[in-house]
């Protein structure tokens, strides 16, 4: 109403009835109303709106037809369909979808101010019959009057009083109610499940203030739902107050379960439900972005503080008052019954951005798995939180929800199957002996020697296992189960393990005994371990002298068991050094004799030698040097470089030269030694 | 809240209560459609799969049954993903056909055509494809049929084909009830499979499921290739028919590594087939040697790969799997469903033991301490050896001996993995031996023994297996098996499932090394026989005479 109001501008009440696709009566009814609220008033020349609410309502995205007002002296409705029928099919084409997409283009390079004749284009011919508008730069718009006439006269092609119909179709109550509460029952149950696991392991908090992607992936495989499934489970633990941000021991921030969880963990599960959707109802968050891009192409992140929008607690609220109107054994139709819903809520809130439809569709999402409607149709205890009757909504509930059980069936492939939800005490317990192998509304146990050992370890029994079993089977438990708790318990702890500073070991038992059992000893923290063995928490060198005081008179062992004999350390000081000492001039004259009688050998040596050998640094210089050694049967000295890369010199005779490798005599090693041709580094004469 | 026998869990398995009054309404219920994985006293496991699930669309089942069979018998709500999800899945089959049209031969056709644009852009499927002939069907290399369901299934868009096969070259073959008569799940199994073209038949070992064979070949009087694990097993088939048909000798040949007849009933091996010579299969040609009307496939669990591949070539023929197991080790099933066809009859062995079938099986396990030499030993060798040592243990060996002292009188099998340890247990019992180089010739006589109770003892290696019918048995005692897998543990008690006379129960015994690996592998054959639902004793070798 307002909205044609609008398009008109100021027109007479008659006018406004005729363009608005309703019923004349509720056209007149309706701006009645909004002369009442005073957004329109009777001026002079007729009705028109407050000049504030053209601007309020421009300022609100959502539409209801799309016009755009009219010009102010629009010509009349006859002549602008006369215009719209001299059209070409291209230009009448390229006008209805200008006012079918907003309204609004832009003209590119078509000339403004063109007439009918010479017009070009499809563009110029619209422009040129005011059929579209130029506005500031280049775009052009499509005036409220020329919208009117291609909606033949009327704001809008379909009728605006009708209220969208809900597809509906029936579906028994009872499994409407079944299914919401298994729903229900399986979001507690993830919840609980998720915080029990982050209790242990914390996923850490992303700068950003979000859940890592690959910490979204890992609670989706824990908890066997798809990624968006998992991010809703995570999102609605948040506003339940559930989880929250904590730090870890190390300082790093992670998401934590918070303490009202504890609580919450021990109420029932009808409470813990009511719990949740009334978080979820009132919060702001839309966990059905989660996953996808924002405008930048970042992809949201679980729990992200950006993540909400002030809308989703009117979308949630709106969508679950709507499917109330449906009746009891009726649910939204497969297929076209959420259409319908979204529908239905467009003609309530006409003036929402178009986003709302999308927070409605996920508000009926999210409250399926929720286990607030179930099948399509709200339940009893759906419609209570409809109504806000969070209480009465878990008394209505509970019901149908699974009775907690105190026994499970023990089989003899090792498993054990509770058949619904245990009585805490007792899972707490089983959870210790058993790992789960599958949940819902049973859960299966697998036992295993790891997982029996689990038990052992937290102290219990062979017998006490045994016993518990009994008392929570309702059949005999089977005979291998029975078998592998001895099993496990037999070789549980048949290896101990335990901290000393010191063993004794004593052949004779007596003495052993006698030392553990001596008053004065202790101190010394001694136990016997076998007859033969006893262990001391002192260390050696306090234990030694205490043990000779007792008079015994121990042996200590090394590590290797040999006897380790020690006496009393005697002290010496050292001699005073002069400043030269007498081996360091000893040691230099004789190397200076040394040197003095090499000289005088090689000397020799080389006098002896025919032919004359000359020094060789290249490597072919040196194969020869080496094969007039060999011929002259002289003496040589070459660089080596030895295997571990050690270079030094060698006095040698060289034998024979083949293969790469010299056989050379060593003089200094006395023996005939092989070596490599590519290491030597170079020869010289002896 | 309802009080059904069964609880739908979320991880989609699904647990009946064995002894709740309604219990065997909902198993009827369900078992189209829900794989039955373990079966242990109390509680059943059934999991729900998309293969079990495109098996009861095959067989004519839809979402609606399979979500109304769940809400029906569920006790709890059944969570709405699952129901979701099995629509789903269920919706995909079928949703692509391969029909035959007049004109374009083999065409892939779409009553959706989103899922057809979709697929048709995969590009697995991209070289399998002809020309498309309308906006809903594409033409389909007709060598590809084959591997074009395999990829389709692959993209989860199973196609039901429609194509139909070819008859084949007819070959009268009637069943010769002389004596005997086509037990009622035989029948059954034989027409389920008919009406369904091709797929697989899945009965315990024991159940007969050779007969199934015949009696489909009956259905089909069309010549028959029959593709079966060894030759053992292809000499039992042919006498087999020659007992329960109307075929004679002369009409049934065997093709295998000793002899190749190309008869109108040819009884081949998967080896000769998989035999590799030069990169090529030198005795493919005899998938083409005849215009077959039926190829059989023995314990479908088995086929090598190899086979699956030629079997893709095949598509325009009938084929008929028989297996006991549907789970294959390599997990391999897609390839079976999309390849020889969809499950056409399934009976658990509990079901078809209660009609008295086959023999009940008490399963012992006997624990054996390792005498502490041994024990060292085995502490300290390498982990591949270990297994060896635990399983050879000499201990096993009088406890065999006891074994054999008590059922005395009683035809009983010795099964082992290692031949030296079952050559001691031979010389110690004076028994025959089969292992892998036992001519076939002295296989066959000495099972011909055994099953005619000259021999009352046999001690037999892995050959054994598979495959051999040995009827008689009434004991088998386990000392060694191949690292415990559930394949080999379900051929194992198939040799003693066959009926007994004066209806005594088999004994399944399974000597273990307590502390050891073996100990370990011998969990896994404890759950597997638990699993399926046998009554299981762990006794100590110590406790052994007070056992009976």
């Amino acid at each position: 109403m307002l909205d044609a109001l609008l398009v008109a501008g100021q027109t007479t009440s008659d006018d406004l009835i005729s363009i608005v696709a309703a019923d004349p009566a509720r056209t007149a009814a309706a701006l009645d109303r909004l002369l009442d609220l005073a957004l329109a008033w009777e001026a002079p020349g007729g009705i028109r709106a407050l000049t504030g609410v053209a601007d309020a309502l421009r300022a609100m995205p959502g539409v209801v037809s799309g016009l755009r007002p009219a010009s102010p002296e629009p010509a009349p409705p006859d002549e602008v369909a006369a215009r719209i029928a001299e059209l070409s099919p291209a230009a009448a084409a390229l006008l209805r979808h200008v006012d079918a997409h907003g309204g609004e283009g832009t003209t590119g390079s078509a000339r403004r101010t063109v007439s009918p004749a010479e017009a070009r284009t499809p563009a110029e011919e619209l422009l040129s019959r005011r059929l579209l508008v130029p506005r500031e730069g280049d775009t052009v718009v499509v005036p409220g009057e020329v919208g009117l006439a291609l909606r033949g006269g009327r704001t809008t092609t379909e009728p605006v009083d009708e209220v969208p119909t809900l597809a509906t179709s029936s579906r028994d109550a009872a499994l409407v109610a079944r299914t919401a509460a298994g729903a229900a029952f399986d979001v507690v149950r993830r919840v609980e499940l998720l915080l029990d696991h982050w209790g242990v392991q914390p996923p850490s908090v992303l700068r950003s203030g979000g859940l890592a992607v690959r910490d979204l992936k890992l609670v989706a495989r824990e908890l066997h739902v798809d990624e968006p499934g998992a991010a809703l489970i995570v999102e609605v633990a948040l506003p339940a107050g559930l989880v929250a941000e904590g730090a870890q021991p190390d300082g790093s921030p992670a998401w934590l379960p918070t303490d009202e969880f504890d609580v919450w963990s021990g109420r029932p599960i009808a409470e813990r439900w009511s719990r949740l959707v009334g978080g979820w109802l009132a919060s702001s968050r839309v966990p059905s972005l989660v996953g996808s891009r924002d405008p930048a192409g970042k992809s949201w992140n679980a729990l992200a503080p950006e993540l909400s929008s002030g809308l989703a607690e009117e979308a949630r609220r709106l969508a679950l008052r709507v499917l109330a109107e449906v009746p009891e054994g009726e649910v939204l139709a497969a297929g076209t019954g959420v259409a319908s819903l979204v529908q239905r809520i467009g003609w309530l809130r006409p003036r929402r951005p178009a986003v709302f439809t999308d927070l409605v569709t996920w508000a009926l999402d999210e409250a399926a798995v929720l286990g607030v409607t179930g099948a399509g149709g709200l339940p009893p205890s759906g419609r209570l939180v409809a109504d806000g009757d969070l209480s009465g909504a878990a008394a209505a509930i509970d019901d149908h929800l699974p009775r907690p059980v105190e026994h499970v069936l023990l089989q003899a492939d090792l498993t054990a199957v509770a058949p619904g939800p245990l009585e805490s005490e007792v899972a707490r317990r089983l959870h210790l002996l058993a790992d789960v192998e599958s949940r819902g509304g049973a859960t299966v146990y697998r036992f295993s020697a790891g997982s029996l050992r689990r038990g052992f370890d937290a102290g219990w029994s062979a017998l006490e296992v045994r016993d518990f079993l009994t008392s929570v089977s309702q059949t005999p438990v089977p005979q291998p189960l029975e078998f592998l708790v001895d099993d496990v318990a037999r070789t549980f702890g048949s290896v101990r393990v335990g901290h000393a500073e010191a063993f004794l070991r004593a052949d004779d038992e007596a003495a052993l005994a006698a030392l553990v059992h001596d008053p004065r000893a202790r101190t010394l923290g001694l136990r016997l371990l076998a007859p033969t063995v006893a262990i001391s928490t002192s260390p050696i060198d306090v234990l030694l002298p205490r043990l000779r005081e007792l008079g015994a008179a121990p042996v200590v062992e090394a590590a290797d068991g040999t006897v380790r004999v020690s006496r009393p350390d005697l002290q010496r000081a050292r001699p005073r050094r002069g400043r030269r000492p007498a081996g360091a001039l000893e040691a230099r004259q004789a190397a200076q004799v040394q040197a003095v009688a090499t000289a005088i050998r090689a000397g020799d040596r080389a006098g002896a030698s025919r032919p004359t050998l000359t020094d060789a640094t290249t490597p072919s210089g040196a194969l020869a040097a080496l094969r007039e050694a060999i011929e002259s049967g002289s003496t040589v000295v070459i660089g080596y470089v030895d295997n571990h890369g050690a270079s030094g010199e060698r006095v040698v005779e060289p034998r024979r030269l083949d293969g790469g490798r010299l056989s050379a005599y060593d003089l200094r090693a006395d023996d005939v030694r092989e070596f490599a041709v590519h290491r030597i580094t170079g020869v010289r004469r002896g | 809240m309802n009080d059904g026998p069964l609880i739908v869990q979320s991880d989609k398995t699904l647990l009946l209560e064995v002894d709740h009054p309604s219990a065997a309404q909902a198993r009827k219920a369900i078992a189209p459609f829900a794989e039955l994985e373990r079966s242990p006293e109390h509680i059943h496991t059934y999991r729900l799969t998309p293969l079990g699930l495109w098996n009861a669309r095959a067989a004519g089942h839809d979402a609606e049954q399979v979500v109304d069979a769940l809400l029906t018998w569920s006790r709890y709500a059944v969570p709405h993903a699952l129901l979701v999800d099995v629509a789903e899945t269920m919706g995909r089959y079928g949703r692509l056909r391969l029909e035959k049209h007049p004109v374009h031969g083999l065409v892939l056709s779409s009553t959706d055509r989103a899922v057809l644009e979709e697929v048709l852009r995969a590009k697995k499927v991209a070289g399998m494809l002809g020309n498309r002939i309308d906006d809903d069907s594409v033409a389909v290399h007709p060598s590809e049929r084959g591997n074009l369901k395999q990829a389709l299934l692959k993209l989860g868009w199973p196609a039901e084909d429609f194509a139909g096969y070819v008859d084949g070259e007819a070959h009268a073959i009637d069943l010769a009830e002389d004596g005997w008569t086509l037990r009622p799940y035989q029948r059954e199994a034989a027409e389920s499979f008919w009406e369904g073209g091709s797929g697989v038949v899945v009965l315990p070992c024991g159940a007969g499921k050779t007969i199934v064979g015949a009696a489909s070949m009956a259905h089909a009087g069309a010549t028959t290739l029959i593709l079966v694990t060894n030759t053992v097993s292809a000499r039992q088939w042919k006498d087999e028919l020659v007992a329960r048909t109307s075929l004679t000798p002369d009409e049934i040949g065997e093709y295998s590594g000793a002899v190749k007849e190309i008869r109108p009933v040819t009884i081949a091996t998967y080896q000769v087939l998989t035999t590799k010579r030069k990169g090529v299969y030198p005795h493919l040609e005899l998938l083409d040697a005849r215009d077959w009307g039926l190829i059989v496939y023995d314990e479908v669990h088995l086929l090598p790969a190899p086979i699956f591949r030629m079997t893709a070539d095949l598509q325009a023929r009938r084929r008929l799997g028989l297996t006991a197991t549907l789970v294959r080790e390599d997990g391999r099933e897609g390839e079976v469903f999309s390849l020889i066809g969809p499950k056409r009859y399934d009976a658990p062995w509990k079901d078809i033991e209660a009609q008295g079938w086959i023999a009940p099986a008490d399963c012992v396990e006997v624990r054996v301490t390792l005498p502490d030499g041994e024990r060292l030993a085995y502490a300290t060798s390498d982990p591949d050896t270990r297994y060896r040592l635990a399983s050879c243990t000499h201990a096993k060996v009088d406890v065999v001996r006891d074994l054999v002292a008590q059922h005395a009188g009683q035809p009983t099998l010795v099964i082992g993995q290692y031949i030296d340890q079952l050559d001691e247990i031979a010389a110690m019992l004076d028994a025959p031996v089969i292992k892998g180089e036992t001519p076939v010739r002295e296989r066959q006589r000495l099972f011909d023994a055994f099953r005619s109770g000259e021999v009352g003892l046999l001690v037999v290696s892995k050959v054994a297996n598979f495959s051999v019918d040995l009827p008689s048995a009434e004991v088998a005692i386990q000392v060694s098996g191949s690292f415990g897998s559930r394949q080999e543990e379900a051929q194992r008690l198939g040799r003693l499932l066959r009926p007994k006379t004066e209806g005594r129960s088999a004994h399944f015994y399974t000597i273990v090394s307590r502390d050891t690996v073996d100990a370990d592998f011998a969990q896994n054959r404890q759950r597997f026989l638990a699993e399926q639902g046998y009554a299981y004793r762990i006794i100590d070798a110590g406790d052994l005479s007070g056992a009976e």
